[in-house]
């Protein structure tokens, strides 16, 4: 089954990027949302089943390391996977990012295929074994 | 130093547009642009064991490539100057994540602005040093003008 993609980034440019992206790479995803900040992503979980996040850091109102803390403080959501992509490219933040249990991390700007390397064992871990995360972070990062 | 700043500026400036948008620079000193084409003034800061603000100042006509190039889309569906400065806003946060990178090392955290836009008043000097480092480039027959500014972005 197709699962959801919500894309959060303050850019609509890069939302549409990552949208073409997506298609282009042929992946098997069902509707593809879009927030432009944490608060509005926040929103979109409550009203829709996403199987993947993919997040921007760098965002107004609310960024994507208070989103990502907001969402392991939450039962609900705390086992979703979430892929950051973002400019930064500090070994200490990327850390950070692990240890706060990001699933993938892709550095602006990426290739297609560097976006489908990250989504891709993911989106097959959901299809195989229902939400269960069972790659490790050695896969993704 | 500010001499191999503003080369690491233009070189991680040109990657970027040539891979994300596949726009290039060219020698060319013909530069194409009316008298009554709008300048733009877009800039980025990041603060941690550094500090600095890259800033790029282009006109309309870039920021409608620009968009176009990254959406893949022809020019004219860039139906707003909002899609158009969204297009740069973006453009300048990934160059000034890659130039802290190339300046600073992988290291250190660094925090980013939220990169702004606005219209200029008239077109700017090109030739114009300013406070900061300065270079003034052509991309596709439009000129721009980087700078990168050390330290605490300047307040107005």
């Amino acid at each position: 089954m197709a699962r959801d993609i919500l894309l959060v980034d303050d850019s609509a440019t890069i939302r549409s990027m990552v949208k073409r992206t997506i298609q282009m790479i042929g992946l098997d995803v069902g509707d593809i949302h879009e927030a432009r900040n944490g608060i509005e992503a926040l929103a979109c979980l409550e009203d829709y089943d996403i199987a993947v996040l993919l997040v921007d850091i760098n965002m107004p109102t609310m960024n994507g390391i208070q989103l990502l803390t907001r969402m392991k403080d939450n039962a609900r959501l705390k086992d979703i996977p979430i892929v950051i992509a973002s400019t930064e490219g500090s070994e200490q933040r990327i850390q950070q990012l692990s240890d706060l249990g990001v699933s993938g991390y892709v550095r602006k700007p990426f290739q297609p295929e560097q976006l489908r390397d990250v989504l891709t064992p993911i989106l097959g871990v959901l299809e195989n074994a229902g939400t269960e995360n069972s790659y490790t972070d050695d896969d993704l990062f | 130093m500010p001499e191999q700043r503003t080369a690491t500026l233009t070189t991680i400036f040109s990657d970027v547009l040539a891979d994300l948008a596949f726009m290039f620079n060219d020698d060319s000193d013909e530069v194409q642009y009316s008298s009554d084409e709008l300048w733009l003034e877009s800039s980025v800061s990041y603060r941690g064991v550094a500090a600095g603000t890259l800033r790029l100042r282009c006109t309309r006509t870039f920021s409608v490539t620009l968009a176009a190039n990254l959406l893949g889309v022809d020019p004219t569906d860039i139906d707003s100057d909002a899609k158009a400065d969204d297009a740069v806003k973006e453009f300048m946060n990934i160059v000034c994540g890659q130039l802290i990178t190339a300046l600073h090392g992988t290291e250190h955290v660094f925090d980013l602005t939220i990169p702004e836009i606005h219209v200029l008043p008239e077109m700017p000097d090109m030739e114009d040093e300013g406070t900061g480092e300065t270079v003034a480039i052509t991309v596709e027959g439009q000129q721009l003008q980087l700078a990168y500014l050390a330290g605490d972005a300047p307040r107005e």
